[in-house]
């Protein structure tokens, strides 16, 4: 993997990263603040896109789980022929944030949207995301037909 | 999703993207998170003076990963730090890393001392090596003393 990151995990990050979300947001508008997120997929995560355009999702899946075990993420990854479908039960981003009292950004988990649609641009996958409130959400890849 | 391990990855693309519109896009951004860590941290450290600096940043080595060492005196608090896990992050990335990254860093804690009546130098020393030298001051006159003999104190709103 591309970045392993080990050691502790500072979860505080979440605040600032929820406090830029909202501030892009207000500032400059949904189309700016998606420009920022789709450089964080085409440029940071250029390993994760090339793998996808190779039609090697297993990158992507690693990606997924890894972090979210790292956070202590609650989920459930499920493989059917064509489908890998990653059930969030427990984003540990929204769950710290609720625990610091904090309000959660309305457009926070624009972020996993985005970064998702823009990893699948130009790859055989789509990944749909289905954002459902409280830290809950269902990721579903799969070939395009 | 982004995790936490990511932060700065992403931070470095927020800083690119605003320093495209223009410098003072990128300062504006700094003022905010200035304000933001001003309401998390100025109290304490205006309650608890230099000891909850080094406090603070005793739990921020550890938990952050950084390697580095803390000293705290009756004049100062310094964290001379070997290897910036941040810098050292943005430097380990596919993606360019923004030529004023360092400046974050002050650009927060100038925000948090003011308000705490504390005086910081960040002297940042090189832009392309992750390791730097903060102090903080109660005394300006030190402050300012010490910065006379910084390589390159970070001024990230001069």
């Amino acid at each position: 993997m591309r970045y392993c990151e080990t050691g502790p995990v500072h979860l505080d990050f979440h605040r600032t990263l929820n406090a830029t979300i909202g501030y892009l947001r207000t500032q400059y508008g949904y189309d700016f603040l998606d420009s920022v997120f789709r450089r964080m997929a085409h440029d940071v995560y250029r390993i994760l896109h090339e793998a996808l355009q190779r039609g090697d999702p297993e990158e992507l899946i690693h990606h997924w789980t890894y972090f979210l075990d790292r956070e202590g993420g609650g989920y459930e990854l499920q493989r059917e022929e064509k489908i890998i479908r990653l059930t969030v039960h427990r984003r540990p981003a929204i769950a710290y944030l609720q625990s610091r009292g904090l309000g959660v950004d309305p457009a926070f988990c624009r972020q996993t949207v985005v970064v998702n649609n823009a990893l699948a641009e130009g790859t055989p996958f789509e990944i749909i995301t289905e954002v459902l409130g409280e830290g809950r959400c269902i990721q579903t890849l799969r070939r395009r037909s | 999703m982004i995790p936490s391990d990511h932060f700065v990855r992403f931070y470095n693309e927020v800083f690119k993207a605003l320093e495209e519109l223009g410098h003072e896009h990128l300062v504006a951004y700094w003022r905010e998170l200035g304000k933001l860590q001003v309401q998390e941290l100025a109290a304490r450290f205006r309650e608890g003076g230099l000891p909850a600096c080094h406090e603070y940043w005793q739990r921020i080595l550890e938990e952050e990963g950084c390697e580095g060492r803390l000293t705290l005196t009756d004049e100062y608090f310094e964290f001379r730090m070997t290897r910036c896990p941040s810098l050292a992050k943005v430097l380990d990335n596919d993606a360019a890393p923004c030529r004023w990254y360092c400046d974050h860093c002050m650009g927060w804690c100038e925000a948090v001392m003011q308000a705490a009546g504390l005086h910081m130098v960040l002297d940042v020393e090189s832009r392309t090596e992750p390791h730097c030298v903060m102090r903080v001051y109660r005394d300006p006159t030190l402050a300012e003393e010490y910065e006379r003999a910084a390589r390159l104190p970070s001024h990230p709103y001069a």
